[in-house]
This record gives C-alpha cells, sequence and structure tokens, in this order.
C-alpha cells in the first residue's frame, strides 16, 4: 500500500532486538540490582520493546501524522486515570 | 461563503476505512488494558500488606519462553503482509498458518501454567495478587485466543485467493490486532512477571 | 431541490436497488435508517419500563406503606399485598437509574440519531461498517432483555444503586441479590460492546465518509457532538468493562479487587466507574445539544452565533469532562489537595457550558422566530439545562456537595440535566426528525400540548426536590419519615408524586401521539421545517442507500435569512449565485 515507505523494513532484525531486549529484560529482574533502578529499568525496556512493534510491526513509522496522533491518543486520559488514582494513595 | 472552495476535501487521515477502524478499536482496547493493569498498579502501590515476590509464585523462566513464542508469532504475522505485498500468495498461507499455529501454542503454554499455579494451590481467589494475575493474563489470553480464529478466518480467506497484492486489507488490520496483542503481552510480561 | 447541484465528483455510486425480502429489510437490517428506527422503538420501550419504575417508587414515597393499585399483581417477594418492601424498592431505584441511563436516554441519543443523522447529514449512503452496526443493535437488544429478565430471577434485580458502588455490589451477601447482581453486570458489559461497536463505527464514518465539499467547519453541530460524544464513549466506556469484569470475578469466582477485607480497594471501583461515569454524563447531554443547537437555528431563522466558539466549547467540554470525575466522590474522601483540584477543573466546565447558553440566545436574538414543537422544546432545553447547571456549581463546590450530596438536591440535579436537559432535547429531536424517519407529521397542536404537559408537570416534580434535598432527605431513602427531622415533608413527598403520576401520563400521551402519527399523520413533504441540512435534501422517508449521486456542499450548515436571497433558507448543497443569480 501507498503507506508503505520504499525501502523495506528489516522485520528480522528488529524480531532479534525483541529476543534479545526479553533476554535482558528476565537478567535484569534477576540480577538483585537496587528495587527501583530495576523497576525502572524494566519499564524502559517494555516500553522501548513496545515501541519496537508499534513502530515497525504496526507500520506506525511509516503512517501519516494524523494517524501517529490517533495512536498516542488514548494514552493520555490513560495516563491521567493511573497517575490521578495513585495520588489518592499518597 | 466561499463557493468555489466546494472541492472534495481529502480525507483527514488518508487511512481507508478498516484501518482507520481497527485503529479507532485499539484505541478502546488501550482504555480496557489501563482499566485493568492500572487497577492492579493501584491496588499494589495501596497495599498495606507486602505483595507477593511475582519469581516465587509464577515460573517466569516458561513465561519468558512465551514471551519468545509471542514475539516469533508477531513476526511470522509482519512477514504474511510482506509477501501478499509482493504478491506472494504461497508464502501468505505458510506465514499466517505459522502465525495461528505459533499464536495458539502461547495458549496452550498459558493454559499449561494455569494448571500448574491451580496445582500449587495459587487461585483467582488467592488474595489480590491472584485476582489481578488471573483476570489480567486471562483476558489477554482471550484476545490471543480471539486472534488465533481470526487468523485462521484470514487464512480461509486467502486459501481461497481473496486477497492480492493491490487488495489485501483484511491481512492489514488483522497483522494490526495481532501486534497490539503482542505489545500488551510486552507490557504485562513485564509488570506481571518480572516487577 | 437535489437535482439543483449535483455535480458528478467521481465518487463511486454504490446504491443499488433490490428486492429485500421483510427479515432483511426491517429486522436483520444493515441499512443505517432501519437500524435507528429499530433504536427508536427499542427505546421508547425502555422509557416506558424506566417511567413504570419511577412511578412505582414515587408511590411509596408519595404514599408511605400504603397498597399500591395493581401491586397485588406483583410477587410476594416484590410486593406483598401491594405494599412495596424495602429489598424490593432498593431494586425499583437501582433499576430506574439503569434503564433510564443505558438502556432509554444514551442510546436515544447515540443509537437513535448517530445511526440516523450521521449519513444523511454528513452525505453518504450509509455507516461505514454496516454489519457492525446491525450487531450493535441486536446486542443492545440483548442487553436490555437481559436486565429485565432480572426482575423475575431469585432475589430479584440488583439492589446496588446504578453506580453499584462496591462492596454491596461485590459480595453476594452485601446487598442481599446474587443473581440479579450477576444479570446486571453481565448486561452492561454486553451493552458496553455493543456501543463500543457504535463508537467505531460513527468515528470512521465521519473522518471518512464526508460528502464532497463537506469540510470540518462545515459539519452540521449534531454531526460534531455525535463525534465527539463517539471518542467519549469509545475511550471511557471500556474502563467501565473492565471494572465489571473485576466486579463479576468478585462476585462469582472470589477474587477481592473491591472487597476491603482481603486489602481490596472499594474506592478503586468508584474511580474507575467515575472515570467512564463523567464522560458519560456528557455522552448523555452532548448530542442533546446538537440537536437544541440545530432546532434553534431553524426556529430563529438564523445562523447559530457562534458555530467555531460552538464546536471548540464541545471539544473543551469532552476533554475536561476526562479529569473531573472525582467530583462525584467528594463524600467518599479524598486527598484534600486531589479534592481542590477536581473542584477547580469542576467549575472550568462551567465556561465551555455557559458558552453554549448563550450562543442558544445570541441565536434567538432578533430572529423572526417560529415557535413549532421542536423549538419549543429546544427552549425548554435551554432553561432547564440552566437550572441544572447551576445546582451543578453547588454541587462541584467540595465544601457544599458534601452537605448536599446523597440527598434529593442532586436527585433534583441530576433529572434537570437528564429529563430537563437530554429528555427535552431527544423529544425535540423526535418531532423535529420524525416527517423525514416516517414520512408523516406530527400535529402542531398535540405537540404544543405534550410540551407544556411535560414543561409544567416536570418542574411539579423536580424542582421540590431541591428543598427536600436541603432539609436533609436522603437519596434512595424508602420511608424518610422514620427520621425526626423528616417528618414535615411528607406533604411535598405526596405532591411531588401527584405530579410525577402526572408526568408520566404525559409521556403516555406522547407515545399514544407518537404511534398515532406513524400511521394517520399528515404526509409529510421533503423539507417541512425548511432546513438547511442535508437529509432535507431527500425525499422522505429516503430511500435505501440515500443518494444515488452524492451531494457536494458549498458552505456552512445553517445559512438562513441569508441578505441575497428570496427564501430565508439555503440548503448546504445549494449555491447563492445559482439559487437567485439576479442578486449576484
Amino acid at each position: 500500500m501507498s503507506a508503505e515507505g520504499k525501502k523495506k523494513p528489516r522485520y528480522m532484525a528488529v524480531f532479534g532486538g525483541l529476543a534479545a531486549l526479553t533476554a535482558i529484560e528476565v537478567a535484569v529482574a534477576f540480577m538483585g540490582f537496587e528495587r527501583r533502578a530495576t523497576v525502572l529499568l524494566l519499564i524502559g525496556l517494555a516500553v522501548y520493546k513496545a515501541l519496537l512493534v508499534a513502530m515497525y510491526f504496526m507500520h506506525l513509522k511509516w503512517e501519516t501524522r494524523s494517524l501517529k496522533i490517533l495512536a498516542v491518543a488514548p494514552l493520555l486520559p490513560a495516563a491521567i486515570m493511573v497517575i490521578v488514582v495513585l495520588m489518592e494513595n499518597f | 461563503m466561499e463557493a468555489e472552495a466546494s472541492r472534495f476535501e481529502p480525507a483527514t487521515f488518508q487511512v481507508n476505512d478498516k484501518k482507520l477502524g481497527m485503529w479507532i478499536f485499539l484505541a478502546s482496547e488501550v482504555m480496557f488494558f489501563t482499566g485493568l493493569i492500572g487497577a492492579y498498579i493501584i491496588l499494589r502501590w495501596g497495599a498495606a500488606s507486602p505483595w507477593p515476590v511475582p519469581g516465587e509464585v509464577l515460573n517466569v523462566p516458561i513465561t519468558a519462553g512465551n514471551t519468545f513464542i509471542l514475539i516469533c508469532s508477531s513476526v511470522t504475522m509482519v512477514k504474511a503482509f510482506a509477501a501478499i505485498e509482493e504478491g506472494n500468495q504461497k508464502m501468505l498461507k505458510v506465514w499466517l498458518l505459522a502465525t495461528a499455529f505459533i499464536g495458539a501454542s502461547f495458549v496452550g503454554v498459558q493454559v499449561y501454567e494455569y494448571t500448574e499455579l491451580i496445582h500449587h494451590g495459587f487461585l483467582p481467589s488467592s488474595g489480590l495478587y491472584g485476582s489481578a494475575f488471573f483476570t489480567m493474563t486471562g483476558f489477554h489470553g482471550l484476545h490471543v485466543t480471539i486472534g488465533v480464529l481470526c487468523i485462521l478466518w484470514v487464512a480461509m480467506k486467502a486459501f481461497r485467493g481473496s486477497y492480492s497484492q493491490a487488495d489485501h486489507q483484511g491481512v492489514e488490520i488483522i497483522g494490526l490486532y495481532w501486534h497490539f496483542v503482542d505489545l500488551v503481552w510486552i507490557i504485562l510480561f513485564t509488570i506481571v512477571y518480572l516487577i | 431541490m437535489a437535482t439543483m447541484m449535483a455535480e458528478p465528483t467521481g465518487v463511486p455510486v454504490r446504491v443499488e436497488e433490490h428486492p429485500q425480502s421483510f427479515i432483511r429489510k426491517y429486522i436483520f437490517s444493515t441499512d443505517h435508517k432501519i437500524i435507528g428506527i429499530q433504536f427508536l422503538f427499542t427505546c421508547l420501550f425502555f422509557l416506558l419500563i424506566g417511567g413504570l419504575l419511577a412511578v412505582m417508587l414515587r408511590f411509596q414515597l408519595g404514599f408511605p406503606g400504603a397498597t399500591m393499585p395493581g401491586g397485588s399483581l406483583l410477587p410476594e417477594t416484590m410486593a406483598p399485598d401491594g405494599i412495596i418492601l424495602p429489598e424490593f424498592y432498593n431494586s425499583l431505584v437501582t433499576m430506574h437509574g439503569t434503564f433510564m441511563v443505558f438502556f432509554a436516554v444514551m442510546p436515544l441519543l447515540v443509537g437513535v440519531y448517530a445511526n440516523y443523522l450521521i449519513p444523511v447529514q454528513i452525505g453518504t449512503h450509509d455507516m461505514a461498517f454496516p454489519r457492525l452496526n446491525m450487531m450493535s443493535y441486536w446486542m443492545f437488544l440483548v442487553s436490555g432483555l437481559i436486565m429485565l429478565s432480572s426482575f423475575w430471577v431469585i432475589g430479584g434485580a440488583s439492589a446496588s444503586g446504578w453506580t453499584q458502588y462496591a462492596p454491596l455490589s461485590a459480595s453476594p451477601e452485601a446487598s442481599g441479590v446474587s443473581t440479579g447482581q450477576i444479570l446486571w453486570i453481565v448486561s452492561i458489559a454486553i451493552f458496553a460492546f455493543s456501543s463500543l461497536l457504535g463508537s467505531v463505527n460513527y468515528i470512521t464514518t465521519i473522518i471518512n465518509q464526508r460528502a464532497p465539499g463537506m469540510t470540518w467547519l462545515r459539519l452540521p453541530l449534531v454531526i460534531w457532538t455525535l463525534f465527539i460524544t463517539a471518542i467519549l464513549g469509545l475511550l471511557a466506556i471500556p474502563v467501565l468493562t473492565a471494572a465489571l469484569i473485576m466486579l463479576l470475578f468478585d462476585q462469582t469466582i472470589g477474587t477481592t479487587f473491591f472487597l476491603p477485607d482481603t486489602g481490596g480497594q472499594p474506592l478503586l471501583w468508584q474511580h474507575l466507574f467515575w472515570f467512564f461515569g463523567h464522560p458519560e454524563v456528557y455522552i448523555l447531554i452532548l448530542p442533546g445539544m446538537g440537536f437544541v443547537s440545530e432546532i434553534i437555528a431553524n426556529g430563529s431563522r438564523k445562523p447559530i452565533f457562534g458555530y467555531k466558539s460552538m464546536v471548540y466549547a464541545i471539544i473543551a467540554i469532552a476533554g475536561l469532562g476526562f479529569i473531573v470525575w472525582g467530583h462525584h466522590m467528594f463524600q467518599s474522601g479524598m486527598n484534600p489537595a486531589l479534592g481542590m483540584s477536581f473542584m477547580i477543573t469542576t467549575l472550568i466546565i462551567a465556561v465551555p457550558s455557559a458558552i453554549k447558553v448563550f450562543n442558544w440566545m445570541g441565536t434567538m436574538w432578533g430572529g423572526s422566530i417560529r415557535f413549532h414543537t421542536p423549538f419549543l422544546f429546544a427552549v425548554g432545553f435551554v432553561m432547564l439545562f440552566a437550572i441544572g447547571g447551576f445546582s451543578g456549581i453547588f454541587m462541584a463546590s467540595s465544601p457544599v456537595d458534601i452537605f448536599i450530596h446523597d440527598t434529593y438536591f442532586i436527585v433534583a440535579h441530576i433529572h434537570y440535566v437528564l429529563f430537563g436537559g437530554s429528555l427535552f432535547a431527544i423529544f425535540g429531536a423526535i418531532y423535529y426528525w420524525f416527517p423525514k424517519m416516517f414520512g408523516r407529521m406530527i400535529n402542531e397542536t398535540a405537540g404544543k400540548i405534550h410540551f407544556f404537559l411535560t414543561f409544567v408537570l416536570f418542574n411539579l416534580v423536580f424542582f421540590p426536590m431541591h428543598g427536600l434535598g436541603m432539609a436533609g432527605m436522603m437519596r434512595r431513602i424508602y420511608e424518610p419519615a422514620q427520621y425526626e427531622h423528616l417528618s414535615g415533608i411528607q406533604d411535598t413527598n405526596t405532591m411531588v408524586s401527584w405530579a410525577a403520576f402526572g408526568l408520566f401520563a404525559s409521556g403516555l400521551y406522547f407515545m399514544v401521539l407518537f404511534f398515532w402519527s406513524l400511521f394517520k399523520g399528515k404526509p409529510a413533504p421533503e423539507n417541512p421545517w425548511e432546513a438547511t441540512t442535508l437529509e432535507w435534501t431527500l425525499p422522505s422517508p429516503p430511500m435505501h442507500g440515500n443518494w444515488k449521486e452524492l451531494p457536494t456542499v458549498y458552505h456552512g450548515p445553517y445559512e438562513y435569512s441569508h441578505p441575497d436571497m428570496e427564501k430565508d433558507w439555503l440548503l448546504q448543497n445549494e449555491r447563492p449565485d445559482v439559487v437567485s443569480p439576479a442578486h449576484h
């Protein structure tokens, strides 16, 4: 389709990256770093993996800007909900 | 009134109906999983008693393997899409069937995991962690199951020759759904099994 | 009229006239107009059910402990000897709210008019996904019937209020209702899925299927409100679904999300529910505002005042809707800093709401007004919604809210916005689009009688409730006189109940009028209200597929009293230089 760029995405490279990051994640979880560092590292890795999937497998990288916005938009109310209710627990 | 400005305004997103509809549906799925995952985060953050250590309750190595399985199915799915983009009917069918098979294996491993956990006395009624664990992974598993059924449906259509290099929206949108389910698992795996 | 403009624009036409069997055409139809009409009949039925439940609970409040006429028809478990039991009263309150919110008002606004109006107002043949649309209707019907059936299961219908606060709703022991409670959850979960299908359909259609020339800022305001409403539903309702699933598991398989004894958080339910619930409030009012804008512009024969500010106000209301949900929970106790933030964001909503009210008044100002029935209902909406808005300011301020929340003050408030607001707009819309939907007119005099009856009785029922609330009468209470401080309000309650029976009777009058006009009304012309939007270029009722050739749109939706023209309205597909070239 027209949404596809001229260069062919290198799906196997992304796949390799995802597999490697999963291995790193499990390693990080059992390394016994300081708790807060572990959590932050794990969340960072998960977000990076999610981005890889969305950008390359779901082709978001080659979509129009408005579709990118549509894809990201629900994260805003989602974040508001979780953060505000967490504030309740302080 | 600018009567002369009455030319056809290009559709804002320049995306066809089905793909746009799928993205909109995925937006609602984001909110659905936020409801479940958010509840987990909130309950865990606010828990009065110490939270169980996931690694001691759950079998993380098996699920890490299962995560790898799901990533494989995502790559086979995207390969199916790439195949039909080049008009390769044969590889489309091969990759679709592979995706359905690998996806079904994921569900199989999950069922095995559940049986083991229940066998060891970890149930949905085992406190908050049990409640949240089974609800979140269960609904993700349900999404995977529905995805497998849809992929089989698309594969059946592929065998009937319904897709072509020019027209293969069906493959594209089921792919979007499938990758989204994979994406949710990436988040779930980290939050439920590792943190 | 439709012939005048049609300039082919190369958009593929997909109208095919082919005979369809009765079942495909009227029962399992994929035509958006038939689906809209199916929703309309179903919703009117559920509206009647909701009204009947209200009459029963008003009977208990007006005549506590008396034998209800016809009450002996009810089983022993509900009303032995025709006297309503407290347990049954709880179910009545719960199911009245549930039916009115989920099965009457919301689908009347969205199910009926989004389905019917979106394709004909934006100028397309049908919805983007007609089969999903059909599925949406049938799932809605199933969910409604499941909800209705819960009255007849053991233990009766759910009794934990339409807000289903945990732990009352989360444990079978807490409210004494088990099966009914489960059916409530299942029914609303199916309903949520149905409305999700609808939302996806509406949003896609509005983005992708607009007729040539129908730019965003030429969309009728009805379409704008329905578009924003669909987005709200899309993002808010899944959160309810997630919460319902957790609640269902709490009820059935022993999870403890909302049960405090094992560390669960009952407040989490309230947060999730109201995170859905507040956008839901706007789902329930925004389309009504769209109808009213349309009708007021038509009745005033003037372009809507401040079209763009209307659009921005709609978007602002919807956006704010996601960050104010905590104001439903001031009484549940919350971090004061958070409560303050919720209070401020809530009060800010008064700004876009006031913009809309002033724009409506600005539209009417100086217009040569035609007081047709839809216009009367629209003006009624503006007045009553304003009163509801003012009482909303009280509820928004947490120091005041703590005293009047959970009293009849809030019952008055919600009915002013939901009945005086949404339902008046719905009545207006029914009168306004009835000719287009069914090809027949509703008699104007008969319609005006309905308006005056409803307007007067509505105020008699709900205005005194402000006072009852400030006197301390709790909401959802079975027998207020058991408290000494409430012993003096029985006369008011009796009066309110009589007015409520009258209001119900005026509703019955409307139903009779509706069905009578369906068969005996005068045949309707193409454009009986001399309106400007695209649906009025079609025959009444429009044919399957709406247009043979899609119309081209040349200007905004409310071109009334154009100075260059002799007739005082200009349809969206007409060009002024073509209609009256002499003046140009």
